[in-house]
């Protein structure tokens, strides 16, 4: 689409052969190349035409056409990660993230980010009180799971209290979340040391915290036991560290208090669209309902719809999603017919997995997306069907 | 069974005068539909904003007389020994004081009590002598828990709404005031001043950013491009997607 910009003065000077009173040129001579290259308009708007469509339309971001030319990713960018190593830390700084089910949270992630902050300030090092896949990514120097199972938070804060006596640790952080904050409490009664709940902002400095019905604001400097809420502090976003398992030997724990305990999942079709954890949407590409109902169904998740479909009376106005709907919490979006509109995409700002199908490639769903097929949704839900039915029976 | 509902004097969210506070009531309400005796707690300075209690419920609430410098923790413990109850309920955090939440942890501590946090729904266990727990958890699921009474439970505020307000309920509940123990407060290093709200770190998440960046942060593709599948066969097309959808976990696999 660029071709050199041609100079014919700068060329024939090249040209020129010295020396002789008459001026000669030696056409056989390149000339160099100078300046920038030339654009071609013509040849740009010819590759930002998006094809099949009505209406001339232009695609001028060019992200999507050069994705779906190379369609793996290429993995020669992470083929040597450089990994930040701490050897002799001057002190530790424990954080206990949730991690539900071996999986890092968003709100873990950030908690790290806030080890780190602390760890940083004074050659210290990250030690994660859990076991998942990702610490060393997410910044953690250290690796220790507690040996407790099933839901004993009472063993579990007996199990962090053992760490904390037995360990050089400067800070223990947790997340404001209510397992983590339940922890963190217990910890606190324990040990009779003093809880900073629900820090704000968090620097080596100071951290600060709402109280009085955010009313007042708390600071002091860090003290050893700080939990954390969502969104204060940003993720470790830096180099990968170790994530090296240590051992630890923890004493004998008594079991608690709790009897029996028993984990209920949200029925889906129940729970409301704000509070959901996966969501299936329609859009005004589904035409097919009866299949839709079912796929949401099969897939045990919870339905919802953009405006149009809602407008239209196909689905209930509650399941609309977005700026004037519903803005979701949900892990993950699957998108079926849906162009994401901006008021629409307002309300999956916030899920971490978005899943799109749509047969116009050039939709925002779709560069939205972490999963995106270009295809007829009425085709992909009788298939996801269809396999989600084999794989039930066999 | 003999129900004590720890109740503190709170601020309203939005006006900031004094109120109850609204995940209290709900655990009067869990106290009430339990069944039994059922009397409040309270130490501070004031029961007067907590006159309103009587309404939603609570046939009787004591009142410990500390003063603002006291801390609350000895009198509620001595009520507690004294009262000899079966279930004590409090609040998750309180709202217009420290809301900490600290304070049922370090009760439940001093008197040697199991704590189970964040109840939604309360029922007699299978044996007697035992309180089944329907604890809340994020996203609409729910933990039942079986544990021994004596016990304290916090009441998280996905709990069934507050019983109505009744002003002859009101009239007819008694406040007995008696007088707490003095126990100064621990001095802190905490400084204290007047909120300010803070721009959130994380534009991503933020719900009070500007209109322009909430709109870059919901359009742009949350993890710069990801997967892209162009025309598959609807077979291919569904694989991918349950693995995908299996890889992050939202698939229960049956
Ligand atoms: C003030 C205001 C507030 C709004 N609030 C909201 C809101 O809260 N929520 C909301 O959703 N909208 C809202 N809207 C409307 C929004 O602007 C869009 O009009 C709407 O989201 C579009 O819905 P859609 O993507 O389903 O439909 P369309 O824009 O019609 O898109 C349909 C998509 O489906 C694709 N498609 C077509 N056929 C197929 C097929 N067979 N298989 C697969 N894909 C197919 C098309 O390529 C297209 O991308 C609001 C608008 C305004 C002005
Ligand atoms: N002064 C008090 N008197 C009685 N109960 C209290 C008092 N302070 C706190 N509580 C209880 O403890 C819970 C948590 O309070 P807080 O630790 O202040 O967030 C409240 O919801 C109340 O149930």
């Amino acid at each position: 689409m660029t071709r050199p910009r041609k100079n014919p003065r700068t060329e024939r000077a090249a040209h020129r052969v010295e020396g002789g009173a008459r001026p000669r040129f030696d056409l056989a001579a390149t000339a160099k190349e100078t300046g920038r290259p030339r654009r071609d308009p013509r040849g740009e708007e010819r590759l930002a035409l998006v094809p099949g469509t009505a209406r001339r339309r232009l695609d001028r971001t060019q992200r999507i056409a050069a994705t779906a030319i190379s369609q793996a990713p290429a993995p020669s960018a992470e083929a040597a990660p450089t990994v930040r190593i701490i050897a002799e830390p001057a002190y530790l700084v424990a954080v206990v993230p949730d991690a539900s089910g071996g999986r890092l949270t968003p709100h873990d992630r950030q908690l790290l980010g806030a080890a780190r902050i602390l760890a940083d300030a004074g050659g210290g090092a990250v030690l994660a009180l859990a076991e998942a896949d990702d610490l060393a990514s997410a910044g953690a120097d250290r690796v220790l799971a507690l040996p407790v199972a099933g839901y004993d938070p009472e063993a579990k804060a007996l199990a962090v209290q053992a760490i904390l006596a037995g360990l050089d640790i400067r800070h223990a952080l947790f997340p404001e979340s209510p397992d983590g904050g339940d922890l963190a409490r217990r910890l606190a009664a324990m040990t009779g040391e003093e809880l900073f709940a629900g820090a704000e902002s968090l620097s080596p400095k100071a951290v600060t915290r709402a109280a009085q019905g955010r009313r007042i604001e708390q600071r002091r400097a860090p003290p050893r036991l700080i939990s954390i809420k969502a969104d204060a502090v940003a993720a470790h976003s830096g180099a990968r560290h170790e994530a090296r398992p240590v051992e630890f030997g923890f004493p004998a724990i008594a079991l608690g208090a709790i009897l029996s305990a028993d984990f209920i999942p949200a029925d889906p079709a129940k729970v409301s669209l704000a509070e959901a954890e996966f969501v299936v949407s329609a859009g005004n590409g589904v035409s097919d309902f009866n299949a839709f109902r079912a796929l949401v169904a099969a897939l045990n998740a919870t339905p919802g719809a953009s405006r149009v479909v809602c407008d239209a009376g196909l689905m209930p106005r509650a399941a609309q999603v977005g700026a004037s709907g519903t803005v979701l919490e949900a892990n993950c979006y699957f998108a079926l017919g849906i162009a994401g509109a901006p008021q629409h995409l307002q309300g999956v700002a916030r899920c971490e997995h978005v899943v799109a199908v749509n047969t116009d490639l050039h939709a925002a769903m779709i560069e939205r997306a972490g999963l995106a097929v270009v295809a007829d949704a009425q085709q992909v839900m009788p298939a996801l069907l269809k396999l989600l039915d084999k794989e039930a029976g066999g | 069974m003999r129900i004590a509902v720890l109740l503190s004097a709170g601020r309203h969210a939005v006006s900031g005068r004094p109120a109850p506070v609204p995940v209290e009531l709900q655990a009067i309400r869990l106290a009430h539909d339990l069944g039994g005796e059922v009397t409040g707690l309270h130490a501070g300075p004031d029961a007067a904003p907590l006159k309103d209690t009587l309404g939603h419920g609570l046939p009787r609430l004591v009142h410990h007389r500390i003063t603002v410098a006291d801390d609350p923790l000895p009198s509620l413990a001595a009520a507690l020994i004294e009262g000899a109850f079966d279930l004590v309920l409090a609040g998750r955090t309180g709202q217009g004081g420290e809301d900490t939440g600290l304070l049922p942890y370090a009760l439940a501590r001093q008197l040697s009590l199991p704590l189970v946090p964040d109840a939604a729904a309360l029922a007699e266990g299978p044996q007697s002598g035992t309180l089944s727990v329907e604890q809340a958890l994020p996203r609409g699921a729910r933990r039942r828990l079986v544990v021994h009474v004596p016990a304290l439970v916090t009441v998280h505020p996905a709990a069934p709404a507050a019983l109505p307000f009744a002003f002859a309920a009101a009239r007819r509940g008694a406040v007995e005031a008696r007088p707490g123990l003095v126990a100064p407060r621990a001095p802190t290093q905490i400084e204290e001043r007047p909120y300010r709200a803070r721009p959130k770190l994380i534009a991503k998440a933020a719900a009070g950013a500007s209109a322009a960046e909430r709109l870059k942060a919901a359009t742009e593709a949350a993890s710069g491009g990801g997967r892209l599948l162009v025309d598959p066969l609807p077979e291919e097309a569904a694989r991918e997607i349950l693995t995908h959808l299996r890889d992050i976990g939202v698939l229960r696999s049956r």
